[in-house]
């Protein structure tokens, strides 16, 4: 058991590093899209201090916090798009019939597909979450648990999408769907929960995962509570858990294109 | 002109079959809206409190109008279509045809926001009105005098991210510069309105794509005024003008650069 999952975990990282290999190929292109994506995230600096220029804390969130919330989105969206980035377009793979390849592989299938690629300028976003962290309210407690959340953050953004890129299995037009819930997700983790009440609140923490991604994590920076993190930790197992339940149950219902393809 | 206005019918009635599409995207818009109409709703203490000479509503219809602008010109025919057939060698099939490239992918911008805009404009005024109320003071007459400003607002930002993506020619991906442009866009013109800003930093802002982008056009329709207008349409002429002399130039220097490899 513990060998099989060991030599899963060897493929999948292999399959990580051969992608970012080949990403590597071009290396102006490679950095250009790190460094322009650093700088793309650091515009939205200048709306926040727009805003704190009219307001000296908003939804109850000081600047260093809205910093720690754009850090921790960013690098959680960063590590799931470095490793998991099929998972954002497993719609077009159900749709297409382009599964085969990966179907044959002797390996997991769920993990296979969503290890197949990588994206270059997610590393720009994992990137500036780091660079925020120590630039912004830093302390050793901070920074290990900023590394924790945006693992369980990436789980849980991965988990996500692959729950909204199974529904292709069942309905047709779910692909578009799934892209707005995704893209809203992305749209609601940058902004503070305060500004959101009743059941607004409710849906980001029960429809929408960005409770639990983002908005607890950084309640916990700020101040700690083991019942919390504990809950954080909890619903990304359950959420990963229901993904990939989703996922085999949907994967009955599949049907080939009689397609070539590789798996790349 | 016959034969731009061929392929712009074409593509007209091409996205006429995907107008469920459009309307599914408007989600998204949606969803922004929503975010900014509780934002703003903490930002302002009282109903009556101006922030930048904008009341709550004109703020929140400011956003309504920039966005709409934003979603309408958001498509893929100026960015990804001219990378893709830079990098992929699909130009030189293009060059050779009886129109100059860079108006055949306007003609397509062109065709994709006509369908585009209507429907976003619809379904924004439609959830606009229901979320915030209507807008105070205003006549039908100000959406005439605006319309032309926003049509022009949207054919420059075709233009400009053409400009960009032309760039495919010497760099082998364009897209970062389109990331930067775009935030610049949104966070300069489009969240905000310019007023906004330190008094230094307006008339830079001013000489921006962002004034005749997003700015010019919603400003006239949440606070309208005849010399605003002129002022506003002169500067997008000026800046369609240099626009698309720059494209043009871009064209003609990267079309040097093209080789083929065959196949």
């Amino acid at each position: 058991m513990l060998t099989a999952v060991k030599n899963q975990l060897r493929v999948c990282a292999l399959s990580v590093k051969y992608n970012m290999m080949r990403e590597m190929l071009n290396k102006v292109t490679f950095l250009t899209n790190i460094l322009f994506m650093v700088l793309n995230n650091a515009t939205f600096l200048v709306q926040w201090m727009i805003l704190f220029r009219l307001k000296e804390d908003i939804g109850g969130y000081t600047m260093d916090e809205i910093m720690l919330l754009w850090g921790l989105t960013a690098s959680s969206y960063g590590l799931s798009h470095i490793l998991f980035a099929k998972a954002f377009s497993l719609s077009d793979l159900i749709i297409n019939g382009k599964l085969d390849s990966y179907l044959v592989m002797p390996k997991n299938v769920l993990l296979s597909v969503i290890t197949s690629s990588t994206s270059t300028s997610a590393l720009g976003d994992l990137l500036y979450g780091l660079i925020i962290i120590c630039f912004f309210c830093f302390s050793i407690q901070r920074f290990f648990l900023f590394l924790l959340f945006t693992v369980t953050g990436a789980v849980i953004i991965t988990s996500f999408a692959v729950l909204m890129g199974s529904l292709s299995f069942w309905f047709i037009r779910a692909e578009m769907f799934g892209q707005q819930m995704l893209d809203s997700m992305i749209n609601f983790s940058t902004y503070p929960d305060g500004i959101f009440k009743g059941t607004v609140k409710f849906m980001l923490y029960l429809v929408i995962p960005v409770g639990m991604s983002v908005y607890q994590p950084i309640h916990l920076m700020v101040h700690f509570q083991i019942g919390r993190m504990l809950a954080v930790l909890g619903y990304t197992v359950l959420l990963a858990a229901a993904a990939v339940f989703v996922f085999y149950r949907g994967l009955k219902r599949y049907s080939s294109s009689s397609l070539m393809s590789a798996r790349t | 002109m016959k034969k731009y206005a061929v392929i712009y019918r074409s593509v007209l009635m091409e996205n006429l079959q995907y107008t469920v599409n459009i309307v599914m995207s408007f989600i998204s818009y949606f969803i922004f809206i929503f975010v900014f109409i509780h934002l703003w709703n903490y930002m302002y203490d009282s109903p009556g409190e101006t922030i930048a000479g904008y009341t709550k509503t004109q703020m929140i219809w400011y956003v309504i109008m920039t966005e709409m602008i934003w979603f309408a010109a958001r498509t893929a025919t100026v960015t990804r279509q001219v990378t893709s057939d830079i990098r992929g060698g699909n130009i030189a099939y293009l060059i050779n045809k009886p129109y100059h490239y860079t108006f055949y992918i306007l003609s397509r911008y062109t065709g994709e926001w006509n369908i585009r805009l209507p429907i976003f404009a619809g379904l924004a005024v439609i959830a606009g009105t229901i979320m915030v109320g209507g807008l105070p003071d205003f006549r039908a007459v100000t959406l005439l005098a605006s319309l032309p400003c926003i049509i022009l607002g949207i054919t420059i930002q075709g233009v400009f991210k053409l400009c960009i993506s032309l760039m495919s020619f010497w760099i082998e991906d364009s897209n970062p510069f389109q990331w930067l442009y775009d935030k610049l866009i949104l966070v300069v013109g489009t969240i905000f309105p310019i007023e906004i800003f330190p008094a230094s930093l307006q008339p830079l802002f001013k000489l921006t794509p962002i004034y005749t982008v997003c700015y010019g056009p919603s400003k006239l329709i949440v606070d309208f005024s005849p010399e605003k207008w002129v002022e506003i349409i002169v500067a997008q002429l000026i800046y369609l003008a240099a626009g698309c002399g720059f494209m043009l130039f871009i064209y003609s220097k990267g079309v040097k650069k093209l080789y083929v490899n065959g196949g």
